[in-house]
């Protein structure tokens, strides 16, 4: 697979190397002085095409033609739409995904400019945040379909609501998927009629809405007190 | 009218003032506060410090009820990608990007927008009134690729037709002639008298043909 990453910036570096790793065709645009100089530390110097990853004459030159997929990363929200929007209607290239820099400006990221998929770093970081801090002790092991569904882990504390339920009772099944249990270092497949038992650590594959309702049936009893802090009155 | 300058530039702020002395509403949008120190200080306007590309600036800039957009910033792609959003996203039905870098005017036209390039538009007139002094231009068509100019016949040309002189020129053609205070839709069989004013719209190549056939008379 071919791919053109126009930005050497981190996360154009960052993600050049990965493809890279993966067998990946890679050529990365980037016209910035300052970065280039390191880029050619980090990368293979024919993978590197100097240029404005915005002008189409460069694009064309570093073979946007043959490319299934580009990545618009730089650090300049307008100049990732623009490049999209040369990318499909200049060169029909059949894939499109861009960085959003700021996320004020993610509203255009669509097919407006032909978009076909957008990444908004400091919205997918203050999600994963905010999911950490909501669901207690739920570990978010990966994510799939763009943040929508997630792998997580999570293990069943003394007294949750959920220890004794037959698992096909627990009324789950349209957004969560308890895929494993683990008991005592063992892992297990679950079925319907399955229960867990305190100590019991699970994986499961849930909607944001399933993970909050797997949250509730293991959550603790009580709210855990904070340490150093007083029990209000 | 309502309309919505984004940049206020030494373009956006003359462009500002020029629409405010005819009378509209205007909202001049920059990222920079500082930037408004440019507008003149007889404009009355608002002005609005924040991103043009922000869903929340467009609409506090009036958006829905603009009658037409400038992009007028130091950035292609930011000019390019505003302008396209007003037109597509809000439907405006006047729009302009400007073109600041003249390498990067291919972008803008590919989202098939109006664009003026400042930059290279005043470079080709610099260039013109170098290379000959004598015509004159009086309009410039889109990015100044063609334009109207305004010649003297000559002495050497008297008594011979319109015909004769633009024939052989290929981007040249004849849009007015004035004679004596008066003007007429020149015809080819027309014969030219001296001192005769006639405009041409032509490219940049045919009026230079043009001026040498002047110089030179019917024989060369």
């Amino acid at each position: 697979m071919n791919v053109l990453i126009a930005g050497g910036g981190r996360t154009g570096a960052r993600l050049a190397n990965l493809l890279i790793n993966q067998n990946y065709k890679i050529q990365l645009v980037e016209n910035r002085r300052e970065l280039l100089g390191y880029l050619h530390q980090e990368l293979p110097t024919e993978l590197i095409y100097e240029g404005n990853p915005v002008d189409p004459s460069v694009l064309e030159a570093a073979g946007i033609r043959d490319v299934h997929a580009l990545a618009a990363v730089t650090s300049n929200d307008s100049t990732n739409l623009a490049i999209c929007y040369l990318g499909k209607t200049l060169f029909d290239v059949p894939r499109t995904i861009a960085r959003v820099n700021n996320p004020n400006n993610a509203w255009l990221f669509n097919q407006n400019f032909h978009v076909d998929v957008s990444l908004n770093s400091a919205d997918v970081f203050a999600h994963l945040i905010q999911e950490e801090m909501s669901l207690g002790d739920m570990m978010t092991i990966f994510k799939i379909r763009r943040g929508n569904y997630s792998v997580i882990e999570e293990k069943v504390p003394e007294g949750a609501k959920a220890i004794g339920i037959p698992l096909k009772d627990m009324d789950l099944a349209e957004h969560c998927v308890i895929a494993a249990i683990i008991r005592d270092g063992v892992m297990a497949l679950p079925r319907g009629d399955s229960t867990l038992q305190a100590g019991d650590e699970i994986i499961a594959v849930a909607s944001p809405e399933g993970a909050q309702k797997l949250s509730d049936f293991l959550a603790f009893p009580v709210y855990p007190m904070r340490h150093g802090k007083k029990e209000p009155h | 009218m309502n309309f919505i300058v984004v940049g206020c530039g030494r373009v956006g702020a003359e462009l500002c003032y020029h629409l405010f002395k005819r009378g509209h509403q205007i909202v001049v949008v920059d990222i920079n506060k500082e930037a408004f120190n440019r507008l003149h200080p007889d404009f009355r306007g608002r002005t609005l410090e924040g991103e043009g590309l922000a869903e929340g600036v467009l609409e506090r800039a009036g958006i829905h009820e603009a009658d037409g957009l400038a992009a007028v910033t130091n950035s292609d792609t930011l000019n390019a990608v505003v302008a396209h959003a007003a037109r597509i996203i809000y439907n405006i039905p006047n729009v302009v990007a400007r073109n600041y870098d003249p390498n990067l005017r291919a972008v803008i036209e590919a989202f098939g927008l109006q664009t003026v390039g400042s930059t290279y538009w005043g470079a080709q007139r610099v260039e013109e009134l170098l290379m000959s002094p004598s015509q004159r231009m009086v309009y410039s068509a889109g990015n100044g690729e063609v334009e109207v100019y305004e010649v003297q016949i000559p002495e050497k040309w008297d008594g011979h037709t319109l015909e004769e002189l633009l024939e052989p020129l290929k981007q040249c053609y004849p849009v007015a002639l004035s004679r004596a205070g008066h003007s007429l839709l020149p015809e080819s069989t027309l014969r030219l008298q001296a001192s005769d004013m006639l405009d041409v719209s032509s490219t940049f190549e045919g009026i230079g043909a043009l001026t040498e056939r002047l110089s030179k008379g019917l024989e060369a």
